[in-house]
């Protein structure tokens, strides 16, 4: 025995199946986990793509600007659009625009088929859109340096929210509202 | 004769997943094995479908030009017993507690050469134990897997170099605390003590 013996010797000598690598595995085991591999297989679809489920209710807007609503409503208001879902015909522009698990549809005015007006031609909004945000004085901030017309302060309500309410670009009403509850912990974290 | 590498077989499995079935055909052998010793074997029983699960999910990423898929295999697995290490330590630890009850007045390389493997496993198994783990998993598969310094390299996702640094140090540690429970195979303590500092 020299010294230049490779001390890993020992350490080959000791696995744990004492070398013995040819010996056959449990093949109960092996056509086990093979089986649930398999089972994972078959059910993946070629191209695995996450369905997508609107809200059972949500609204169409039509604007006489769409693409400049739906520039202003992503800017001031900070709605992201799914991209993969836009649809363009007729030179106008369809587009879902999301905020956490709400959606709104955002297109051109329809007269005939659907008779969605703008606030422009009818005069005034029909309906407000209500909406729940993660800070509403940093929301209204933006809101406001981006343009948008405010049509009610921030103001804490009796029924434990602190919101605003604004116009986009068309007139349609928003409504932004946070939980007095957070509003009080995102301010006592800070 | 499939002569279709494992790079063809990965791919064609992107548009048929079923054809990645071939991949744990080709492996899952070899990677129980792996399992078994590092885990023991009720714990690579799970291991061993979470590997094929997890390389399924990520087989877009396997590089192209690798035409074995074992290494990449290996590094999966052993991100997998990392999880395990807790297990694996007390395992190791509590051979390493056990009863190495030959005394010897041999000198220390003729006690390496002349022990039988049963009544030096203790002691190697304290030195594994206690390696840091980059070097324990980098030791044990070039030791117990016998993977090429590049192998161990794509598994562990590190430069050769650092393989070849690792195994030296691990080499050296083993040499160390083989020799010195060599010399005093009944003071555990001395051993413990030695291990720790170095």
């Amino acid at each position: 025995v020299s010294n230049t013996r490779d001390p890993l010797d020992s350490l080959r000598q000791l696995r744990p199946d004492q070398g013995k690598s040819g010996e056959p595995n449990d093949p109960w085991i092996l056509a086990r986990e093979r089986d649930r591999l398999m089972a994972i297989l078959e059910h993946t679809s070629i191209e695995p793509k996450p369905t997508w489920h609107p809200p059972a209710i949500y609204p169409r807007l039509g604007y006489q600007d769409e693409r400049a609503a739906i520039e202003f409503l992503t800017r001031a208001f900070g709605f992201r659009e799914r991209v993969e879902a836009r649809q363009e015909h007729d030179g106008h522009v369809l587009a879902w625009l999301e905020h956490r698990d709400g959606v709104v549809m955002v297109g051109h005015t329809q007269h005939d088929v659907h008779g969605i007006h703008s606030p422009l031609e009818t005069g005034a909004p029909t309906c407000m859109l209500n909406v729940t945000v993660d800070d509403v004085d940093a929301h209204f901030q933006q809101a406001r340096a981006s343009g948008a017309r405010i049509t009610m302060e921030v103001n804490d309500a009796f029924f434990g929210e602190r919101r605003y309410e604004a116009e986009d670009l068309e007139g349609n009403r928003w409504h932004f509202g946070e939980p007095l509850a957070s509003v009080r912990q995102r301010r006592g974290s800070m | 004769v499939d002569e279709s590498t494992d790079a063809d077989v990965i791919a064609s499995s992107l548009s048929d997943p079923r054809a990645f079935a071939g991949i744990f055909d080709r492996h899952a052998g070899v990677v129980f094995r792996f399992l078994v010793r590092r885990v023991g074997r009720d714990t690579a029983d799970d291991l061993l479908g979470e590997t094929f699960k997890i390389a399924f999910q990520r087989r877009a990423s396997f590089a192209r030009d690798r035409t074995s898929a074992r290494p990449w295999l290996y590094g999966i697995a052993n991100n997998l017993v990392a999880k395990h290490r807790r297990s694996e330590a007390r395992r190791l630890n509590a051979i390493a507690r056990l009863d190495a009850d030959a005394a010897t007045d041999s000198p220390a390389d003729a006690v390496v050469a002349h022990l039988d493997a049963a009544r030096l496993w203790p002691v190697v198994a304290g030195v594994i134990a206690a390696l840091p783990d980059g070097e324990r998993d980098t030791l044990l598969l070039f030791a117990w897997e016998e993977l090429t310094y590049e192998e161990i390299a794509v598994a562990l996702r590190t430069p050769v170099g650092t393989v070849r640094s690792r195994l030296n140090r691990a080499r050296r540690r083993l040499r160390e605390l083989v020799a010195l429970s060599g010399k005093q195979p009944d003071d555990t303590a001395a051993v413990a003590s030695h291990r720790m500092t170095s």
